[in-house]
């Protein structure tokens, strides 16, 4: 069931809108079904005018079959695989964050979720120069972090405070935003909110942040607003070509094994889910930036591998770039 | 404003919270809107952070408690919690000529831990510092109206007896918070003393819970404030080992930004910070002296491997 909205295709402005409202036509449904002729009369417009517009619609919402060979076609000319920037999450998602997919990472507190997020997000707007839409539900988002992370990546100032306008912030803090901002974003907002330059990865730390609190009990409505939120999600990341991020926090299961929130019904939304957690085996002196990070869905490469994630990767010191750089100015 | 059931029908929910905090959000700060994390930035660096007093916490803090963010501080009793809470409630007023925020405070005290003897000590000690600082006219002249009197009337107390008042008063603190403008701090000691009690039904508990850090949260970046909260600790049964791990659950563990615990380590009392998004893993020590929470007599900092 899709809203009727504003301009949602020519000929369908505010006024009609609101007379179609009014005529209790809410929903793309409402109006493909409803006898033309009535509506025309209740709302006082053309037959025709209604006629055309019902044509377009059923043309935008309808599922036509696509054949095998189509699809390949455009697999192979419309995902990119954007890479982490870290090389051992790239060795688990099959070499990075497939276009069109929903990623997950799951972990506990200060499992470095936002930080795999951060380093995602700069790698993608310094390296790729792409822009990234960053959802922060829970305040955790600190540019002084993505400016360090830029500084081990560049000394060059300039290109750092580009690469941080590259990165568009929106700061949400409950459900029925995020399902409104997530709505706006699929039905074009995505290209308006960049200011009008490529998105290609769209991060939301975290899912399960402003979900949860509205999930059990009695009420069903959070229920719905996840299924809301994550259809959104889902169409953005196939309709843009974006590669989507989320993030979500564990819980325990009967026999005190980890797994990731928001029950069974959220679990068929990622494409791939990684689990995060700290290291037991630490080698005293430094004991906390490394991570181990689980694969434990995935279309691709055999569940349950796991690989050991250094957060400091990053921000590290040593340059690997310098050979890059060269390359970057060879391309120019 | 009046509407009829079917336009109340079709409004969602969030477009009357919208509607109703819309005008209380503070200029500085628009919900809906993109912004680049470059404004972020500049952002961040206006609003600066609270000095803790200790040297060694605000280095491995990057400059102190950072503003605009929830700190959550766990600790067993008697390791200083509500101490660390009162003296960020002095610090925060410190005077701009000083470098300080010359703020107010909220201080939500649930267990009835907030001891105002403590306040005028670390009060004292504090404006004995800065008198001693001051060198040019300008810090001459604050430290005339930056006395006993000022630090205690820039503190307001809310004494909450259980999280039905806690809740009620976190609900009303928006309108509080716009009487107010220069309240740039609230501290909630503790969190876990009224979640602990009279709350039968454990997944009631985690979403209340979440629903008060989102509120927590929300509100922190909207008016801009610095958040503090405090949290008891609890163990934990793990391979047959129990654990001293923080309190309320570990879904409540995402509420904060910054985690800090407290806690004894043979003689010695050291803070440690497990979650945190811009600074790496660090643990110092600290001591909690007659005049406040202060560095440990031996700088070194131990690096000790806690999980």
């Amino acid at each position: 069931m899709v809203g009727l909205q504003e301009g949602m295709c020519p000929g369908l402005d505010g006024g009609l809108l609101r007379s179609l409202l009014a005529a209790d036509v809410k929903t793309v449904e409402d109006l493909v079904s409803s006898d033309l002729e009535e509506v025309a009369q209740k709302c006082s417009v053309s037959y025709k005018a209604l006629y055309a517009i019902r044509r377009v619609l059923l043309a935008q919402h309808t599922a036509f079959p696509v054949s095998g060979a189509d699809l390949y076609d455009e697999l192979l000319s419309s995902t990119a695989i954007i890479s982490t920037g870290n090389p051992s999450l790239d060795k688990l998602l099959d070499s990075g964050l497939y276009t069109g997919e929903v990623t997950e990472l799951s972990g506990g507190p200060g499992s470095g979720k936002s930080q795999v997020c951060f380093g995602v997000a700069v790698h993608v707007s310094h390296q790729l120069k792409q822009r990234v839409i960053y959802i922060d539900t829970t305040g955790g988002l600190t540019a002084s972090r993505l400016l360090e992370m830029l500084q081990s990546e560049t000394s060059d100032r300039d290109e750092q405070m580009e690469a941080l306008q590259r990165i568009h912030v929106f700061r949400l803090f409950d459900a029925y935003s995020l399902r409104d901002r997530l709505s706006t974003l699929r039905s074009g907002g995505l290209l308006q909110a960049s200011g009008g330059g490529s998105v290609k990865a769209v991060i939301v730390d975290s899912v399960s942040a402003v979900i949860s609190p509205l999930l059990g009990g009695k009420q069903n409505e959070g229920m719905s607003l996840m299924i809301q939120a994550a259809l959104a999600l889902k169409t953005m990341a196939k309709d843009f070509g974006v590669a989507v991020l989320v993030t979500n926090h564990v819980t325990r299961g009967g026999r005190g094994e980890v797994q990731p929130g928001l029950g069974a019904s959220w679990s068929h939304i990622p494409r791939s889910r990684i689990l995060l957690e700290r290291t037991d085996r630490a080698p005293s002196g430094c004991s906390s930036t490394l991570r181990s990070a689980t694969l434990i869905k995935s279309s691709r490469q055999p569940c349950l591998i796991k690989e050991e994630l250094d957060l400091q990767w990053w921000s590290r010191s040593e340059r690997r770039s310098s050979g890059k750089r060269k390359r970057d100015e060879a391309d120019s | 404003m009046f509407l009829t059931l079917p336009s109340i029908l079709e409004k969602w929910p969030c477009q009357w919270s919208s509607g109703a905090s819309g005008r209380r959000a503070s200029p500085s700060f628009n919900a809906g809107e993109a912004v680049t994390a470059l404004e972020l930035l500049q952002r961040e660096r206006e609003c600066g952070s609270i000095t803790t007093f200790s040297s060694q916490l605000d280095h491995a803090l990057k400059g102190g408690l950072p503003v605009g963010k929830v700190t959550e501080i766990c600790g067993a009793p008697g390791v200083g919690k509500t101490h660390l809470c009162l003296q960020l409630s002095v610090d925060i007023q410190i005077p701009r000529s000083f470098g300080g925020l010359e703020a107010q405070v909220i201080f939500m005290d649930t267990e009835g831990s907030f001891v105002l003897q403590r306040v005028v000590d670390i009060a004292a000690a504090v404006v004995r510092h800065f008198s001693l600082l001051a060198v040019d006219g300008e810090q001459k002249d604050t430290m005339q109206t930056f006395n006993m009197e000022s630090i205690l009337s820039n503190i307001f107390l809310v004494r909450c007896h259980d999280y039905v008042e806690l809740q009620a008063e976190l609900l009303l603190l928006p309108d509080f918070l716009r009487d107010k403008p220069r309240v740039r701090l609230l501290v909630i000691d503790s969190v876990a003393f009224p979640f602990r009690q009279h709350l039968d039904d454990l997944s009631q508990r985690t979403r209340l819970l979440q629903g008060l850090a989102q509120q927590v949260i929300s509100m922190a970046t909207r008016h801009n404030i610095a958040v503090v909260i405090t949290n008891q600790m609890t163990t934990r049964l793990q391979d047959s080992q129990s654990h001293l791990v923080p309190a309320l659950g570990e879904i409540w563990g995402h509420a904060s930004t910054t985690r800090i615990i407290l806690q004894w380590e043979g003689s010695q009392q050291v803070a440690a910070i497990v979650k945190s998004p811009c600074c790496i893993d660090t643990a110092i020590q600290y001591q909690i002296t007659s005049e406040g929470f202060r560095d440990a007599n031996q700088p070194e900092i131990t690096l000790t491997n806690r999980r």
